[in-house]
């Protein structure tokens, strides 16, 4: 698969790239916003992965808190070292997103969509309602070790840039043809004697996890974790991402994630008209442009193939 | 007994708002099969409007209360409709049937809407003179008397609904549609237009939700996203699509709720409510109405 597609040696490259800057970048607002625009990818492209079997996924949001949460609780309350509370952040987001997956993955289309839903909110109503893990006012003072702070920015970038060709290499794997498989109809792997049920979990946990570590990353990134970072928005937003950029290729939430990150520093803090902004930009690509930005870009590069014939 | 009363007058009250925004919603569903994200967008317009007409017919106008409150419903009523016409046109028409596409352009519609509420009349909470002043005591129960005329009006709403699906010939239409689209069009409906029906009178119910509630809370642009959540936890248990579901389920939550606050608080009522869908889930992932897919 690597001779075959040179955009992926163009990704690597660009990727190298990303961590480079991030150790260099001596202004720190500029370092912040690499890992954040990386999050924010990882989120629309785990978003996205899910959205192979053909289920939208708001619970994204959830799972993303969860992970954080895990990072921060074992990292604050329990002092555990920093490596092990990294780890644990896709493996309690994993397991959370098992249940759910077992419990809610019976249903379908609407009804997952609103159950997901839900579920985002309650999680969000349960951190507000324990104040053992600082109820509405959230967590502070996840540091990484004095060690590696220097390093951190480069560290988090390389971590989400790996997550991302992982979500990548599993869409282009076998296992990735029978999430599809699913999308396209469901009985049929089902007639195979496939379990379907068991797939769409699997499907479901390996995105949760994804996210779980971009949790994890998120919270020592900002050293603060509130339950208000971890409403439903945060996969709205993804999924604009995923629009944007075009949810037909797997670099498209990747570039969506890019541009609105990017735009969103110019247009934030105008708060009702940076509504309208996400707003309309969500309502114009998804009626002008249902590729987005990627199948724009297939577009135009079909005309050229077509005009040098 | 005076404790049952009482908690039988909040279950109405609180459920009689949930069961209008729920039924627009299942309505939607079921002609477009859409989840409408910008369903609470409506009655904030509504609620809105009704915050800014009333003062201006009592004091600029000189008009009696009633009547003010009379005029800002019809005005609600017709922007709205107007309002849901144009989403319907220029977006819903378009990703009709496609449901992550129509639930992406709800959301974009929601943002854009909530920005400019906030934009014309800012994040302050707005109020309305209660209408209908006074408490009714009814067995040992006492309620205001603007929230008995709450309930009393959705309940003839609700019945007004319910008698134009059972019986008008646009309600048949509109079941036929929910049914099965494809048999109906081959029966010569006009789908479309059947859609933008249905559509309209989602709206319409989320105004009249809208429309009552402003008199009781303060209204702020963000007001109908608050009962967005509920209401799809109501057409879930109720079943996607299913009147009479929605009804039930909007009262079967709002019973929840006021039993749940009225011994725990409001915080554990909504856990429990969600416990109990996840459980409901389990047995019968369709809803009380629902039908298997």
């Amino acid at each position: 698969m690597w001779n075959r597609s040179p955009g992926l040696w163009i990704c690597v490259a660009l990727a190298v790239g990303a961590v480079i800057f991030a150790l260099l970048a001596t202004n720190p607002y500029n370092t912040s916003l690499v890992v954040w625009i990386l999050t924010n990818a990882v989120l629309a492209s785990a978003l996205r992965f899910v959205l192979q079997i053909g289920e939208l996924n708001i619970a994204t949001a959830a799972f993303f808190g969860i992970g954080a949460y895990a990072t921060s609780i074992t990292a604050v309350f329990l002092g555990w070292p920093f490596w092990l509370t990294l780890l644990l952040a896709p493996i309690v987001a994993g397991a959370f997103s098992a249940l759910f997956g077992w419990v809610t993955l019976r249903t379908k289309g609407p009804y997952f969509l609103l159950i997901s839903f839900a579920v985002t909110e309650v999680i969000r109503l349960i951190y507000t309602q324990t104040n053992a893990i600082g109820g509405n006012s959230g967590l502070i003072g996840m540091f990484p070790p004095m060690a590696i702070d220097a390093y951190y920015p480069a560290l988090a970038v390389a971590l989400l840039a790996a997550t991302l060709f992982v979500l990548y290499g599993v869409e282009r794997s076998d296992l990735g043809r029978l999430f599809k498989a699913i999308e396209n109809n469901d009985a049929i792997p089902r007639s195979v004697g496939l379990n379907v049920i068991y797939l769409k979990v699997l499907c479901v946990v390996i995105a949760s996890a994804a996210v779980g570590l971009a949790g994890g990353v998120h919270a020592y990134a900002n050293n603060v974790i509130a339950p208000s970072d971890f409403t439903y928005f945060v996969a709205i937003l993804a999924l604009a991402y995923v629009k944007i950029g075009g949810e037909g290729h797997p670099f498209g939430p990747v570039l969506g994630a890019t541009v609105l990150t990017l735009v969103g520093q110019w247009v934030a803090g105008i708060s009702a008209w940076e509504n309208i902004f996400y707003g309309a930009v969500i309502v114009v690509t998804l009626l002008v442009f249902p590729g987005g930005l990627v199948g724009l870009a297939a577009r135009a590069r079909g005309l050229v193939t077509r005009g040098a014939r | 007994m005076e404790l049952f009363v009482q908690l039988l007058a909040n279950t109405l009250q609180i459920g009689a708002v949930y069961v209008l925004f729920a039924l627009g919603l299942t309505l939607i569903f079921g002609v477009m099969k859409i989840v409408n994200f910008a369903h609470g967008a409506f009655f904030t317009a509504a609620a809105l409007i009704v915050t800014s007409v009333v003062p201006f017919a009592t004091v600029e106008m000189g008009m009696p209360l009633w009547a003010g409150y009379l005029l800002s419903a019809v005005a609600a009523l017709v922007v709205v409709l107007c309002l849901g016409a144009l989403v319907y046109k220029v977006g819903f028409q378009h990703v009709l049937k496609d449901l992550n596409g129509s639930f992406i352009l709800s959301i974009g519609l929601l943002l854009i809407l909530n920005g400019v509420y906030l934009a014309i009349y800012g994040g302050a909470p707005r109020a309305v003179p209660q209408v209908v002043p006074g408490t009714v005591n009814i067995l040992g129960a006492t309620l205001t008397a603007q929230r008995l005329a709450l309930v009393i009006v959705a309940a003839i709403v609700t019945g007004g609904l319910y008698l134009l699906i059972e019986r008008t010939k646009l309600g048949l239409a509109l079941r036929a549609v929910a049914l099965d689209q494809e048999a109906a069009m081959l029966q010569g409906m006009p789908y479309r237009r059947v859609a933008l029906y249905g559509f309209l009178i989602g709206a319409a119910l989320a105004a009249c939700a809208g429309v009552l509630m402003a008199p009781i809370n303060a209204v702020t642009p963000v007001s109908g996203d608050e009962f967005l959540i509920k209401a799809f936890i109501i057409i879930i248990i109720g079943g996607l699509g299913s009147v009479t579901g929605a009804i039930v389920g909007g009262l079967f939550i709002a019973m929840i709720e006021s039993i749940g606050g009225y011994f725990f608080d409001p915080s554990t009522a909504t856990l429990a409510m969600f416990i109990l869908v996840i459980g409901f889930l389990l047995v019968r992932p369709q809803g009380i109405l629902g039908n298997v897919e």
